[in-house]
């Protein structure tokens, strides 16, 4: 009797393995469907000029070559693009944080007045498509004089990086007990000292999360740059894009190297944060 | 008295918290959303800017725009375009939902690594896959030929305004399919191990388990996952310029490539104005009933 037991227990055992190596193997078919353009643009980007003009693709470099890479890191245009997409997605990152983290914790801990309807009004921003702004922010810098400047982008960029904070930071104070800050009173602080020593380092896994996200909002902005910087010293990386093409014609393995450049912060990012990343995701864009 | 006191000092400390940025807001959001709305009536275009002549004309630019050939076909396919893509990506992401919410071993490092797609830069996807799709020399003709899906001469895929829209969707569905499926396994890992077990106990199936526990109880991240994805997917922008640039012969055209090239390739600021309107009107149809969805369930 026991032996029988024993025996139906096995076989269900090993059958619940095979099932889960089927699931593996499958999961293993998705992301190598997935991720397939991901090793296109890396593979592509290390082959040599002859192997990219040839009319038998190879789906591995016949000569593995750093050429296209050494070309676009030594290339002056590729530089100061480079540097411009960082200028840009940094001070979108600061400014956004700053002014972001202050109204989200503003609208979580006080009473402030017209809140419903300022919530509402970044949850609507969200929505809104970049084109709506773009031709009167357009007039308006031309106005200004702030066209091929770092600022025009920048302060474009953030009209979406602040309400995204927002939205994300506001549930993640309110789930802070208010006694700490409280607390925080009698000690001393004052309602902003408190903010910035007591609850902020204890928020900080949400206030990386959305730096990260307002880094990539900047380093991913192609309309604003594209729009507000003609200059092409101006210009990051993204907008630069095809004044690239035209560089290097057909040359595909130069143009995936610069877009796996591009890719790098993000990837970087990714592998390091992406616990946090999914969690700040999903707390923001579906209410469970 | 004191409490009186007391309640108007945290409304003035909040003030002060929200203050920079609803002055933010109101400079580079609101005021350019009026600015834009005051444009859409007037006959605003690169000559006459310097000049302040341009003048109102009420709905001229609306009535035009909306008589215009190029418009409908924009509207229509920035219509198909988000049909297609919210159909796709929800099934298939959907389906792969279900499949990485079960249990084993690459379950949650396969579903992480696909999430790359949904942040990379756009306008890098833009240009992969235009060198994927390629006719000559593009990888996707290259697998259809391994394959043996190749019948007659290799596809134009970027070429042929009958099939640059399907280019563009299929890219789409890359960067959207993760992201549905990321949403929707959020909802199911909600559901509690209870129910289903409770069900299994009663005998239900495999299928009666799906559609009568796990499709109620994701009823609402199903829907804010339609709606969400109608709001991003119709205002689609970098993608179709960065591969097609709306062509060819206007095939891929949306309303937001179109608002574009009026304002940025004809200067004619004021029907760009118009017609961004137009775009962001659509998608408050929708956003509405999303806004409604998620402040029931915010205290507020």
């Amino acid at each position: 009797m026991m032996d029988r037991v024993d025996k139906k227990l096995r076989v269900e055992s090993s059958r619940a393995t095979v099932r889960k190596l089927g699931m593996d193997f499958i999961a293993l078919l998705v992301a190598l469907i997935f991720l397939f353009p991901l090793y296109w643009i890396l593979i592509s980007s290390f082959k040599t000029d002859v192997e990219i003009f040839d009319k038998n693709i190879s789906f591995w470099p016949r000569n593995f070559s750093f050429s296209p890479w050494v070309t676009q890191l030594n290339d002056n245009d590729f530089l100061f693009s480079l540097r411009n997409s960082l200028i840009i997605a940094a001070s979108n990152m600061v400014l956004s944080t700053v002014l972001g983290c202050t109204a989200a914790y503003g609208l979580a801990r006080f009473k402030t007045p017209g809140k419903r309807v300022i919530i509402l009004v970044f949850l609507v921003t969200q929505m809104m498509p970049g084109s709506l702004l773009l031709t009167p922010l357009y007039l308006m810098f031309t106005k200004a004089g702030l066209l091929n400047s770092f600022p025009a982008p920048v302060m474009a960029i953030a009209t979406g990086s602040i309400p995204f904070i927002v939205v994300i930071m506001r549930p993640f104070f309110l789930s802070l007990p208010k006694s700490l800050d409280e607390a925080a009173r009698i000690d001393g602080c004052n309602a902003f000292t408190s903010f910035t020593r007591i609850m902020l380092p204890i928020a900080r896994v949400g206030l990386v999360t959305c730096m990260v996200f307002c880094f990539l909002h900047g380093w991913n902005d192609l309309l604003y740059s594209m729009t507000f910087n003609v200059k092409t010293a101006m210009r990051p990386l993204t907008a630069n894009i095809y004044k690239f093409m035209d560089k290097y014609g057909t040359k595909w393995n130069q143009i995936m190297a610069y877009g796996a450049i591009l890719v790098i912060p993000v990837l970087v990012i990714f592998v390091g944060l992406q616990k946090y990343i999914i969690g700040g995701l999903t707390s923001g864009a579906v209410k469970e | 008295m004191q409490k009186l006191l007391m309640r108007k000092r945290d409304q003035l400390t909040g003030l002060v918290f929200v203050l920079p940025a609803i002055l933010y807001m109101l400079v580079l959001m609101v005021y350019p959303l009026v600015y834009n709305f005051i444009l859409s009536f007037r006959n605003l275009t690169v000559m006459n800017f310097k000049n302040n002549a341009a003048v109102f004309i009420g709905f001229e630019n609306y009535l035009n725009i909306f008589r215009d050939k190029d418009f409908q076909q924009a509207l229509l396919q920035t219509l198909w375009f988000t049909l297609a893509c919210i159909t796709v990506q929800f099934s298939i992401g959907f389906v792969l939902a279900v499949f990485f919410n079960a249990k084993f071993h690459l379950a949650k490092p396969v579903r992480g690594m696909m999430l790359v797609a949904w942040m990379m830069p756009i306008s890098v996807t833009g240009l992969l896959f235009k060198y994927m799709f390629l006719t000559e020399g593009g990888v996707i003709n290259e697998l259809l030929k391994v394959f043996g899906l190749m019948f007659g001469s290799p596809p134009g895929w970027l070429i042929d305004p009958k099939l640059a829209m399907w280019a563009v969707i299929i890219t789409n569905c890359w960067i959207g399919i993760p992201f549905n499926m990321l949403l929707l396994t959020t909802g199911m890992s909600n559901i509690s191990a209870d129910i289903y077990e409770s069900a299994a106990i009663d005998g239900c199936t495999v299928f009666q388990k799906f559609f009568l526990i796990t499709v109620p109880m994701l009823k609402a991240s199903i829907l804010s996952v339609l709606m969400l994805g109608f709001i991003y997917t119709f205002k689609v922008f970098d993608l179709i310029f960065m591969m097609t640039k709306g062509g060819p012969l206007n095939a891929t055209e949306v309303v937001s490539t179109y608002s574009y090239r009026q304002s940025f390739t004809l200067f004619n600021f004021s029907v760009g104005s118009a017609s961004a309107i137009i775009l962001f009107v659509c998608l408050m149809t929708v956003g509405v009933f999303y806004l409604r969805m998620i402040q029931k369930d915010e205290a507020m």
